[in-house]
């Protein structure tokens, strides 16, 4: 028997891969069988080895359990559903995946599909959203865990039950990660980031110490989550029941169970809204002191400690039971390196607007104030003195109801200086981070802006040479001597080519649907039909004008000559011209999305009758800045145009000033009500020469203030991640709007410009 | 001729109506009041910019003339015009010229939905001269310093065409009202549906998260209004989701992903 086994194995696994206690253990699992589907098995293994020897004997393992709903004919199907699962999320997955053969793998040869993560993002964004109000993230991922930046929600869910009941289980995960980040059981609202990993290395059973801490946390989470949102964990009382018979946690006595399946009987028992099982004293104690409102990480940690010896002195040999379900994995060192990248992120973002808007002083203060400066920035970098975080009723630290208004002031030099709305968000957050922004954070933003001048004078030295000729000239404006640099630059205007191919009409097929929608969308504001009243002539008299003309006539006055109504189509007198970003940033993705959008937009505002203009932009150091002509007000838009927008291609930089004064004069020349300059860009304005940072931004927002006198609206749509800090500056605050979703971006500037113009 | 006309004490308030202030907005109103200085709110739609001139209004004992604006508002729907009445003329004053006449309140809602020409009317008003010109009576009326004029608009709205003109607006003193905080707010929509105070913060939690999804694509959040009417729903009975949905989610948006998200929340909270 033993021997016809062994060569049946041999054909399958040469028998050298094998050791004996390896071979044994196989042996003890196939004896059971019956010979047909020992033989389905022994060529099941053939196929699973190869790729993983550890996943064979997890296969064994579960294999039992597997051929009790399976028949011998569906062991390969569900052989390559487990192959498919270790290798996109690993081998624990795989084991997940074999520990539910109904739910994984039944179900859906069964037609009955679960709920994938992908498909419901649209819906739980917004919710999550809403819910942290901070731009936390949702990815699948094979364990459920946070890093307090990101969800990571499991790919698929497939419960029994219906769809509705699935896209809930996402929603009660997603909603337990966010409270865990909220009640900060990653203890990163404290100032020293390793407080919880040093805590757990304090424990000689790590593990353990770090399951009970979780299980406490969730104790403390989900009673947080009782009050705070009540009707989520209401809808999950039946979940939370089942969970707590399914774990086998019903019955459980103050004497018998150990007290880590105590606290689990109860926090299921404690959501489901079940009966509270009877605990010992300790236990008891232990919980309520967890859940208390106030509940300090300290007391957590003090908690942990106690339960922790209370598990480990009731039962030498504990083995640790798997997560509950809703649970996951508590993974503080990712935590840790989510919130040190963030803190740097903040930082930055924080002194560089900060810089934009202290008050740059005058270049001959500066020279002699620089060693002071430099000296005093020293010094309060040490004692944090002089530069500290006000708020607006001067106290420094603000008191704890307070906590909703984000900080407004600055102190700086005795000086206050009020804060711009993003740059407070971003005090906020460092806030909510370190306790209080960090007086070097300000040091070195004043120095920033103190050297502003000096510093960056460097590498902002003009050029040598003499203004250029030829082309069109254009000035641009030097924030440093506050005055323009004369016929500084030069424009050239370039054809594009058209291309021959099939990127319009594919877009057109891509967004078939909402391209019809769009444009009914657009003909209606087409449509917009109204009576005028008081006329001189019209389709109707105007009762109201002519009793009162009759009335004045009475009254010795001389009666107006407008009384009639006339039907009238609302005049949309609108001129737009659209400028794009045609620098090498936005290759792929970005100019995809880019010149889909254009596509989308030309289709909608063909419907609408708009006159509009497309024109590239980009070049390279001011002797050749560039634009591109797509499509100017006269053209109609045909398939040249077409081929022109699919031949926009990725050139060099983004030097924003001279493309805008260029269409300022060209659009100033357009008789139309109302002008618009509508910018679509994926960056800050930025060239290969000292067109950068500081200066290219205070030109570009000269450019556009002259824009604005002339009588032209600019806005820009941006696709920068980054956008938030100097967007504002440059195109005063509600004349941008951002886009972190590249691939909205096609269906959001048609929305964009509906808005804008109704 | 004659001057026909609504009669003012129609527009006292005689009750108080129920206000709780944000910040120190009543002591500036008061202050520009004293000044004889126009105020400006500005404010999300439903975030008490009326209830305020009421209590402002009934706090200064003076009659407060409301005009909803829109764009067919002409000025002599403002200022005034004549009439024929048995087979006589006779002049009627528009609320603007009412409110100057008598010196009461006069408070022009959401002013940018009137064409720009219309609110021109109010600029010699609103500065120093305070007068207005009635051309058709060749009347020059000084408001006395009882008048008071205010106008409304939701900054919210991203539309060039609904843009102040920066004449118009650089004559007033300005004030923000934003969405109360929490507790203030609980205890508004508490007040005002009659709900327990328990509920009440459940809405208002409600609507905190609908406010935070103005970078997912929802132009504005859920106002205290809408709370309160939520709130006047569940008080009649109606089940609290089915309530929230019909007053918050259905009144926000249309995009279907958002209303999906939106009912998660309130199903979530309640």
């Amino acid at each position: 028997m033993k021997n016809g086994l062994i060569e049946r194995l041999q054909k399958v696994i040469p028998v050298e891969w094998l050791n004996d206690w390896e071979r044994d253990e196989i042996f003890s699992h196939l004896t059971y069988h019956e010979p047909l589907v020992e033989k389905a098995v022994i060529e099941q293994l053939g196929i699973i080895w190869p790729i993983s020897s550890a996943l064979c004997f997890y296969f064994l393992d579960h294999l039992k359990n597997g051929l009790a709903c399976l028949s011998t004919e569906q062991l390969p199907d569900w052989v390559k559903g487990i192959l498919d699962v270790y290798e996109a999320d690993g081998l624990q997955a795989a084991r997940r995946y074999m520990d539910d053969v109904e739910g994984n793998f039944l179900c859906r040869i069964r037609g009955e599909k679960g709920l994938t993560l992908a498909e419901i993002i649209p819906k739980l964004l917004p919710y999550i959203r809403g819910l942290s109000r901070k731009t936390l993230d949702l990815q699948p991922s094979a364990s459920l865990h946070t890093d307090t930046n990101t969800l990571f929600l499991p790919r698929e869910i497939t419960s029994p039950a219906n769809l509705s009941h699935n896209f809930y289980i996402y929603k009660l995960l997603a909603s337990f990660l966010w409270a865990g980040i909220e009640q900060d059981i990653y203890c990163q609202q404290q100032t020293d980031p390793e407080t919880l990993e040093n805590f757990i290395l304090s424990f000689e059973d790590q593990k353990l110490a770090m399951a009970c801490y979780h299980l406490l946390q969730t104790v403390r989470v989900a009673d947080f989550l009782k009050a705070y949102l009540p009707g989520l964990i209401r809808d999950g009382q039946t979940f939370f029941r089942r969970l707590r018979k399914e774990a086998d946690l019903t019955d459980i006595s103050p004497e018998t169970g150990d007290g880590f399946a105590a606290v689990r009987s109860w926090l299921l028992a404690h959501c489901a809204n079940d009966p509270l099982p009877e605990l010992s004293g300790e236990t008891e104690s232990i919980i309520r002191k967890v859940v208390a409102s106030d509940t300090h990480h300290k007391e957590v940690f003090a908690a942990t400690t106690n339960f922790y010896e209370r598990v480990r002195c009731h039962q030498e040999d504990f083995t640790l039971p798997c997560p509950l379900f809703f649970q996951g994995e508590l993974r503080p060192q990712e935590a840790r390196m989510a919130r040190l990248s963030r803190r740097e992120e903040h930082k930055q973002q924080f002194i560089k607007a900060l810089a934009a808007v202290i008050p740059s002083r005058s270049a001959a203060t500066q020279t002699e104030a620089e060693p002071a400066e430099k000296n005093q920035a020293h010094e309060v970098s040490e004692s944090g003195a002089s530069v500290s975080p006000m708020h607006q009723d001067g106290k420094k630290e603000k008191p704890e109801e307070d906590r909703q208004d984000d900080p407004r002031y600055i102190c700086l030099d005795d000086e206050h200086l009020e804060l711009p709305e993003e740059l407070r968000h971003v005090a906020r957050e460092i806030e909510d981070d370190l306790g209080a922004v960090p007086s070097f954070y300000i040091a070195s933003a004043s120095q920033m802006a103190g050297g502003r001048g000096r510093a960056s004078g460097i590498n902002l030295q003009p050029e040598e040479g003499l203004p250029l000729h030829g082309g069109l000239l254009y000035d641009e404006w030097d924030f440093r001597r506050c005055g323009f640099r004369k016929n500084w630059c030069s424009l050239i205007e370039k054809r594009i080519v058209p291309a021959k191919g099939t990127f319009v009409s594919h877009t057109m097929e891509k967004y078939r649907g909402q391209i019809l929608q769009l444009k009914r969308q657009f003909e209606m504001m087409r449509t917009q039909q109204r009576f005028v009243k008081r006329q001189k002539d019209g389709d109707d008299i105007d009762l109201d004008a002519l009793t009162e003309a009759y009335a004045d006539v009475r009254a010795g006055l001389v009666p107006s000559e407008r009384l009639f109504v006339r039907l009238q189509r609302d005049e949309r007198d609108i001129a737009a011209l659209f400028l794009v970003d045609m620098s090498s940033s936005t290759e792929g993705w970005v100019g995809t999305a880019l010149k889909e959008s254009l596509v989308l937009l030309s289709e909608a505002l063909h419907s609408l009758g708009d006159r509009y203009a497309i024109y590239g932009f980009s070049g390279m150091r001011r002797s050749r800045s560039e634009i591109f002509h797509v499509k100017d007000f006269t053209e109609p838009y045909s398939e040249e145009i077409k081929g022109r927008i699919a031949a926009i291609s990725p050139m060099d930089y983004t030097r924003m000033g001279p493309p805008i004064r260029h269409f300022t004069m060209v659009l100033k020349d357009v008789d139309a009500r109302v002008r618009l300059l509508i910018i679509l860009t994926d960056g800050k304005p930025e060239d290969y020469d000292d067109y950068k940072g500081e200066y290219a931004i205070e030109d570009t927002r000269h450019a556009l203030i002259e824009a604005k006198a002339a009588g032209i609206h600019p806005f820009c749509i941006s696709i920068d991640k980054e956008a938030q800090d100097y967007l504002g500056h440059i195109f005063g605050e509600i004349n941008y709007t951002f886009i972190n979703d590249v691939k909205k971006l096609p269906l959001r500037v048609p929305e964009i410009y509906r808005t804008l113009t109704s | 001729m004659q001057i026909a006309g609504q009669k003012i004490e129609e527009h006292l308030i005689h009750e108080r109506p129920f206000y709780l202030p944000q910040k120190n907005e009543i002591i500036i109103a008061e202050a520009a009041y004293k000044n004889g200085i126009p105020l400006l709110l500005k404010g999300p739609t439903g975030s008490g910019k009326s209830r305020f001139m009421q209590f402002l209004a009934w706090k200064l004992k003076r009659p407060l003339i409301t005009v909803s604006c829109h764009d067919d508002l002409s000025t002599s729907d403002l200022v005034g015009r004549y009439l024929i009445r048995g087979g006589e003329t006779l002049w009627m004053d528009g609320p603007m010229t009412l409110a100057v006449r008598h010196g009461a309140i006069c408070y022009l809602d959401e002013v940018v939905e009137a064409r720009k020409d219309t609110t021109v009317v109010i600029h010699p008003l609103a500065d120093d001269r305070r007068e207005l010109a009635i051309e058709k009576r060749g009347e020059l009326l000084t408001a006395p310093p009882e008048f008071m004029l205010a106008v409304s608009y939701n900054p919210g709205y991203q539309s060039i065409l609904k843009d102040m003109k920066q004449s118009t607006r650089q004559r007033f003193i300005a004030l923000e009202l934003g969405y109360p905080p929490a507790d203030l707010e609980t205890e508004i929509v508490s007040h005002e549906s009659g709900i327990e105070k328990q509920l009440a913060r459940l809405l208002v939690r409600i609507a905190e998260m609908t406010r935070g999804l103005k970078d997912s694509g929802l132009q504005e959040g859920a106002s205290t209004r809408l709370l309160v009417h939520a709130g006047l729903l569940i008080k009649d009975g109606i089940e609290p989701r089915e309530a929230c949905r019909v007053t918050i989610t259905q009144a926000l948006t249309d995009d279907r992903k958002l209303l999906y998200a939106i009912d998660e929340m309130i199903s979530s909270v309640l």
